[in-house]
């Protein structure tokens, strides 16, 4: 503590707090060098996969090799190229793998198509149930065996069911 | 079987393929890796990319692919950082003094920016005597469309790609594929 009473912070949590600032200090000058960078860089980035990362994309990433597709993409912006055709570029060498978005073509049909056909099953499946229950709910008291009613009408009328309403 | 359990039956079936399919994600490792390249049967990518030193005398400052194109290849990508690439260093030297000049050799460090000084070590460590260039901005790499180091490229004599393999390779895996080549 010093003179003044206020508590000095130990150095072992001055160490701690400088190494829980490294990581944000690398991250921040990596945000600094693609600074210069277009918006578009970063849209174009979102919709592809970073290669050597995982669920991460090429503008999320602060792997090296996405600094460069990063860098990349640039240059291609700055000589003329469109969105459609800096992305056929890298899926030229990737394959469809790099697409966030893969085509709708092939196997990737399964992709888009399996949500739709869930959510299709799903609302079918609802609707069976409701109807199924709205119909058990109609039909519920012409169901009941006129034998079983006798017996409970039966029933009632005993010593127990006058005991009941009295 | 009551009327209870039949009707539990089908969420019983979705619960256990859910969690099959849950179990199988776990269990199936990286399979971008697995993924072909997709210059398969096409010509690979042209380079033109500076020589470690040591290289020099022999292939000149610079070594452009379209170069030294006529002969089967083996294209190596590495990183100083890299541990499996240290393991299939020694195979690549052997496999490279086996078929001498029969298969080009040529060794790429790349995603390894600023680390030229590490890639001499690793040269200078395994002996390396077959060319090796820096890709230090690692477009070559994009170019090959690499998911990560090591991958080995062979390429028939005509510059087409007959296999990429991902992860470090053996002598078992290069007698087979440059066998494969020079058929």
């Amino acid at each position: 503590m010093s003179a003044l009473g206020v508590q000095r912070p130990s150095a072992v949590l001055v160490a701690l707090v400088l190494a829980a600032l490294v990581p944000v200090l690398l991250v921040g000058s990596a945000a600094a060098q693609d600074r210069e960078l277009d918006p578009r860089v970063f849209e174009i980035g979102r919709e592809l996969r970073c290669p050597t990362c995982v669920a991460e994309s090429v503008s999320e990433s602060n792997a090296a090799i996405a600094r460069e597709m990063r860098a990349l993409i640039q240059e291609q912006l700055d000589q003329g190229s469109s969105r459609t055709e800096v992305l056929a570029f890298f899926q030229e060498r990737y394959g469809d793998w790099i697409l966030y978005n893969p085509p709708m073509r092939g196997l990737n049909l399964i992709v888009w198509a399996l949500p739709v056909v869930v959510a299709l099953l799903a609302v079918a499946y609802v609707a069976r149930l409701l109807r199924r229950w709205r119909a058990a709910a109609d039909t519920a008291p012409d169901d009941v065996d006129p034998d079983d009613l006798d017996r409970v009408r039966a029933e009632l009328q005993g010593p127990l069911g006058e005991g009941a309403s009295r | 079987m009551s009327a209870r359990l039949r009707r539990l039956l089908p969420v019983v079936a979705v619960m256990a393929a859910l969690s099959g399919l849950f179990v199988f994600g776990l269990l199936r490792g990286n399979p971008d890796r697995d993924i072909p390249s997709n210059f398969l049967g096409r010509e690979v990518p042209d380079f033109d990319l500076p020589v470690y030193e040591r290289f020099v005398a022999e292939y000149g400052p610079r070594l452009s692919l379209a170069e030294v194109r006529g002969r089967p290849m083996v294209i190596n990508f590495w990183a100083s950082w890299c541990g499996p690439c240290y393991d299939e260093a020694p195979h690549l030297q052997r496999a490279h003094e086996r078929y001498g000049d029969e298969v080009l050799f040529i060794g790429i460090q790349t995603q390894d920016r600023d680390a030229r000084a590490a890639g001499r070590a690793f040269i200078e460590r395994f002996g390396l005597t077959f060319p090796n260039l820096f890709d230090g901005d690692s477009r070559v790499s994009i170019a090959y469309g690499l998911f990560g180091v090591p991958e080995t490229f062979f390429v028939h004599a005509d510059g087409t790609l007959q296999h990429k393999y991902a992860g470090p390779v053996t002598e078992v895996i290069l007698s087979e594929q440059i066998g494969a080549l020079r058929r």
